[in-house]
């Protein structure tokens, strides 16, 4: 009892202040620090506001020097003048006295409309009775019924006209007023409008602001602080109101109210209380937002094909390397299933290099030159030699080098071989002592150094056939004879030696079982048939892509499995499932971290990981990352997706798997067509897309062409000479006449497009004087001559078109005119809007010219250099 | 005045209001009598029941905090759908957009966790001033198993989020259920019974073979429904039996 009054009361008034201070920090925090996105929308409101303040301003001050604001004055004082007559004391009371008449018209006729309706009424019933009845009264009825409806009718009619009428007269006292005040009003709309959109940014309502796809159940709030993301106005240029990057391509596209934010740049998105939360940057939130460039990683999700996606470069960039490095020669990777293994066959490698070379490059290929593809595997000297004696007791019993160094040479030889090695345009694809190599997307070998690595007979069975030693080589075949091949090998061989090979085994030694045996088990260890096939080991590969299940990975060489993990989702993969090992807090403990270190190091991760270091730049880490990351398992709407050419391909059964048919295909195959040009979205873009050459180039001009390929391009970029003549120096034609044949043909029976005419449309008038004249004036007239050579005279941006005639056929030339981005998005030629005449004008000029025919001199610039 | 009198005569007032307002030793008992709160209560209460360094106050607390978690659950059933689509979002929702919705759910969560330690104190005190002892041995077992439906409270209660902790604390518990000897299809003796994963007392807590949509929509309903009202029926039989047996224990009366 004592001690109850001592200290309740101060107990209790402390629990009482401390409920008070309580309930007062629950309002605060949900009021002002759980709703940071207040402030950002009042900046914003207050950034729009000053905008849009001083775009009235500026309109007021044009409004004022402009003179428009004189004329609203006299139009003001003239609708003062309109309305002081109007209100002068006759004229209301002619108004006074038409309005009252028009209200006596108006009830007289509400009157008359009642009086029709009741007797149109009667009528139908008096002549539903005399059909059932037939008597005589109901008819007789009838007709008076007929008779009053006919007189109300003339009645309202009249009473119709007597309104209009009284409407014209009224018209005419507030004609004036109402016209001055539709003039003040147009006069004054676009303040007016700006004046709006002020008021209705000051009304504009504060709150969490949502995008919800009800399809996907997602609810992005990231517009709640991003308030300005899709507007066209740059307020400021600071987070989080500046409007989105190149909107044009991404926003115009995917607009925010149809998908959201969180599709593309993941993060939490339904988050509003702070924007870590909101960006996923916190511990439990498996999604962090992807940013800048790394955001294309999620175009994947929908885009089948992102090569040529406009927007996706980062990406293509990534498919690019994954395409060049082969990883799905040992990772599972959607969409790169079946293609083809980078590296050579090795089945009879032994008998085409040599063995110090082999021990050389497998310990690290960038020894041999920097550009090799082939990742360093950290292998030891012996694991080296072991594995190359494996690879040798293929096709032999020794470990042994070939020098051709010491040899007498033939200088008449090599010098007919530098001479086929020029027409043949090896440099095109083929890189020596850092010359050539333009076309770098066929990842042809280095060569400057290869008269130390591959034996003469070799050679000479590689370029006679390069399909019967790698049936799937880019490399096409030459027609050319064996004794050119031989003066080529000789120039080769003796042309491109390596001066500091050292050779360990020119005297020959046997290779011991046993290495064979440890050779074998590295093979099979580090799965080098991913990317080269290997006698014994082919089903290793094929099985592969059919026993698609996560996680995949193989113990020795029993399984035939993808020796990596399977990639299909590991831009979902959960954080915990990533084993970070010994990077265990030295990088930061993201999938993107992961992913990109595994890239750096391969096997920093723990001692005993098998990948090969690639030595990948940081340029390239990047964007290979983002394909990575790209590759998961989170569902999107179906209306999202958008299909891939191949797919396309299939659904509309066009062509299969290959765009070629018939021996057109074989003959293209021999000479890898593909290699540089495309056809119907397939091969590469090094020489001119062929898919509609039959439209768009003559005959005669094909004909030609292929039987003695033109100097139309860049040294690098000019057709080879596939066959040469039977005597050398002696050119006889590229393919041989029945091949040509194929080729006119195919080309004029597959290749072309129905968008392109036959012939020139007729004109209905017609010209009033010579069209080859007309064009030309066009083409001085339009400035063409700026881009475009004729002769020697012009510029050089577009192609020189001095023999356009006598190549391109009129129809091609008169529709790529109407819209050359039709061909291909990259032409930069502007689209003048030419009328229909006016194509036909130029079309008849460009024909003309023909090379030999027309007046400019023409220069002849075949150089075989 | 007169028309006061006649309201307060007629037959509609007399059935609300039973007794009349004079301070009188009838009206008093009769107060007593008719309202059904002080009839739970005890009539008199002794000086040392309100000794808090004796019952530390925490029957009257965990009735607190059932009031509490009662109110801030309704509530929360304004928000929140029992589906696998829905249920995490919907706390998610909560958080981010519903205004006071972290306030509300927090103050649900921690008051669960705190009316069962609270409870646990309760017993604990119970047992260590002897009060389960004759007469209360009754009110006892009554005690105990409240302390049960707290708890179970508090376990289905862990799955509604849908998150991963809830997920798998439910598989782990309901693991353990299919331990339990003859009814769960791991527990000893099961087979002889017939017993498998189909019709075990796992299957019958979690309406399926895994944790799933069904095992939500059963947690939900055990959890807003079922067990808050045999908690309620419970709470109002131990009140009022902690009056029958002679109100709450004291010290030992000298």
């Amino acid at each position: 009892m004592k001690d109850r009054s001592s200290y309740t009361p101060f107990l209790f008034a402390f629990l009482s202040l401390l409920l008070l201070a309580l309930t007062v920090w629950v309002i605060w925090k949900d009021e002002i620090q759980l709703r940071p996105w207040k402030e950002y929308q009042q900046e914003y409101k207050e950034l729009k506001a000053s905008k849009l303040q001083s775009e009235y301003d500026e309109a007021v001050t044009l409004f004022q020097s402009s003179g428009d604001a004189q004329k609203l004055e006299a139009l003001k004082a003239r609708l003062e003048e309109a309305d002081r007559i109007f209100q002068s004391k006759e004229v209301q009371e002619k108004y006074k006295g038409l309005a009252a008449q028009k209200d006596i018209v108006e009830a007289s006729l509400d009157q008359n409309q009642k009086q029709l309706q009741e007797k149109r009424g009667k009528f139908l019933q008096v002549e539903y009775l005399y059909i059932r009845d037939q008597r005589e009264q109901d008819k007789k009825t009838m007709q008076a019924l007929q008779k009053e409806i006919g007189g109300l009718t003339e009645n309202r009619d009249a009473l119709l006209e007597q309104k209009s009428s009284i409407g014209e007269k009224i018209g005419d006292l507030t004609k004036e007023r109402e016209a001055l005040l539709v003039e003040i009003e147009s006069l004054h709309k676009g303040l007016d409008e700006k004046l709006a959109a002020i008021e209705s940014n000051e009304h504009m309502s504060e709150g969490i602001k949502q995008v919800h796809i009800s399809d996907a159940d997602k609810a992005d709030r990231c517009i709640t602080c991003h308030i300005g993301i899709e507007s066209t106005y740059r307020l400021t240029d600071s987070q989080p109101l500046t409007p989105h990057p190149a909107r044009f391509v991404y926003l115009e596209n995917h607009p925010v109210s149809d998908f959201g934010c969180t599709f593309c740049h993941r993060g939490q998105g339904r988050a509003t209380t702070s924007p870590d939360k909101a960006h996923g940057w916190v511990h439990h939130w498996t999604e962090p937002m992807l940013e800048g460039r790394m955001t294309q990683a999620s175009c994947i999700s929908c885009h089948e094909d992102t090569e040529y996606l406009r927007g996706a470069e980062f990406l293509a960039e990534g498919s690019g390397l994954i395409k060049k490095y082969g990883c799905y020669g040992c990772h599972m990777i959607p969409g790169y299933e079946g293609l083809r293994e980078i590296g050579p066959v090795l089945a009879e490698v032994g008998s085409k290099v040599n063995y110090s070379w082999a021990v050389n490059w497998l310990q690290d290929p960038k020894n041999y030159y920097e550009a090799a593809r082939m990742p360093k595997f950290y292998f030891s000297k012996g694991e080296a030699e072991s594995i190359a004696d494996y690879l040798f007791s293929m096709t032999g019993t020794t470990r042994h080098d070939t020098l051709y160094t010491d040899e007498e040479i033939d200088w008449d030889l090599v010098e007919k071989g530098k001479a086929i090695w020029g027409q043949s345009r090896c440099n095109i694809c083929h890189v020596t002592n850092g010359q050539g190599g333009a076309h770098a997307a066929v990842h042809a070998p280095d060569l400057s150094k290869v008269g130390s690595k591959v034996s003469k007979e070799w050679l000479f069975k590689w370029i006679k056939d390069p399909k019967k030693y790698f049936p799937e080589t880019k490399m096409p075949r030459y027609r050319f004879s064996d004794e050119e091949i031989s003066a080529l090998v000789e120039y080769i061989i003796g042309e491109y030696q390596d001066f500091d090979f050292e050779p360990d085994y020119e005297e020959t030694v046997p290779i011991k079982a046993e290495s064979i045996e440890k050779g074998k088990m590295l093979v099979e260890k580090y799965g080098c048939f991913g990317c080269h096939k290997l006698k014994g080991m082919e089903d290793m590969q094929n099985i592969a892509p059919q026993l698609l299940r996560a996680g995949a990975t193989v113990a020795g060489g029993e399984s035939s499995e993808k020796i990596g993990a399977e990639l299909s989702s590991i831009g979902s993969k959960p954080l915990e499932l990533l084993d970070f090992g010994k990077m265990k807090g030295k990088i930061p403990h993201s999938r993107e971290s992961y992913v990109q270190q595994k890239l750096r190091a391969p096997r920093s991760y723990r001692d005993d990981l098998r990948m090969p270091d690639f030595r990948f730049t940081e340029e390239e880490l990047k964007p290979l990352s983002a394909v990575l990351l790209g590759f998961t398992d989170a569902s999107r709407p179906l209306r999202f997706i958008v299909p891939g050419h191949t797919r396309l391909d299939q659904q509309e059964n066009e062509f299969g798997s290959h765009p070629l048919a018939g021996v057109f295909s074989q003959l293209a195959e021999d000479v890898k067509c593909l290699n540089c040009h495309k056809i119907k979205g397939h091969g590469y873009d090094f020489a001119p897309d062929l898919t509609i050459a039959g439209s768009k180039l003559q005959e005669s001009w094909i004909r030609e062409f292929l039987d003695q390929p033109d100097v139309i391009r860049p040294m690098l970029k000019q057709m080879p000479r596939f066959n040469l003549g039977k005597q050398l120096g002696m050119i006889q034609g590229n393919l041989k006449p029945l091949e040509i044949e194929t080729v006119v043909n195919y080309f004029r029976t597959e290749l072309v497009s129905g968008d392109i005419p036959a012939t020139l449309p007729e004109l209905e008038e017609a010209p009033e004087a010579d069209p080859v004249e007309l064009g030309r004036q066009l083409y001085d007239e339009k400035g063409c001559v700026a881009c475009h050579q004729i002769g020697s005279e012009g510029g050089t941006v577009g192609p020189n078109i001095t023999n356009v005639g006598g190549r391109l056929t009129a129809g091609f030339i008169f529709k790529y005119l109407e819209d050359p981005r039709k061909f291909s998005s990259d032409n930069v030629d502007p689209d003048y809007g030419f009328s229909e005449r006016e194509r036909v004008y130029l079309t008849r000029y460009l024909m003309s010219l023909k090379k030999g025919t027309n007046n400019a001199e023409i220069s002849e610039t075949r150089s075989e250099q | 005045m007169k028309m006061l009198d006649t309201i307060k005569r007629s037959v509609l007032w007399r059935s609300i209001f039973r007794r009349e307002y004079k301070d009188t030793p009838r009206n008093r008992a009769l107060a007593i009598f008719g309202n059904i709160f002080m009839h739970l209560h005890p009539v008199k209460i002794r000086d040392s029941a309100v000794k808090l360094r004796y019952t530390w106050g925490m029957g009257g607390i965990s009735l607190f905090s059932f009031i509490i978690l009662t109110v801030t659950g309704f509530l929360l059933m304004f928000y929140y759908h029992p589906s696998v689509e829905k249920a995490f979002w919907d706390m998610k929702d909560l958080e981010f957009q519903v205004p006071y919705g972290i306030f509300l759910r927090n103050l649900h969560r921690w008051g669960a966790h705190f009316m069962v330690i609270v409870v646990w104190l309760h017993m604990f005190r119970v047992f260590m001033t002897g009060s389960y002892k004759s007469p209360r041995q009754f009110n006892w077992t009554i005690g105990v198993i409240l302390l049960v439906l707290t708890m179970l409270l508090s376990f289905t209660g862990y799955l509604l989020p849908w998150d991963q902790l809830g997920l798998w604390a439910i598989v782990v518990g309901t693991n353990m259920a299919a331990g339990t000897p003859l009814l769960g299809f791991e527990g000893p003796f099961s087979e002889y019974l017939g017993i498998t994963p189909y019709n075990d007392v796992r299957f019958a807590i979690l309406g399926g073979s895994t944790v799933g949509g069904n095992a939500l929509l059963r947690s939900y309903v055990w959890h807003c429904v079922v067990i808050p009202l045999v908690a309620v029926v419970l709470m109002a039989v131990h009140f009022w039996r902690v009056r029958k047996d002679g109100g709450i224990s004291g010290p030992h009366s000298s």
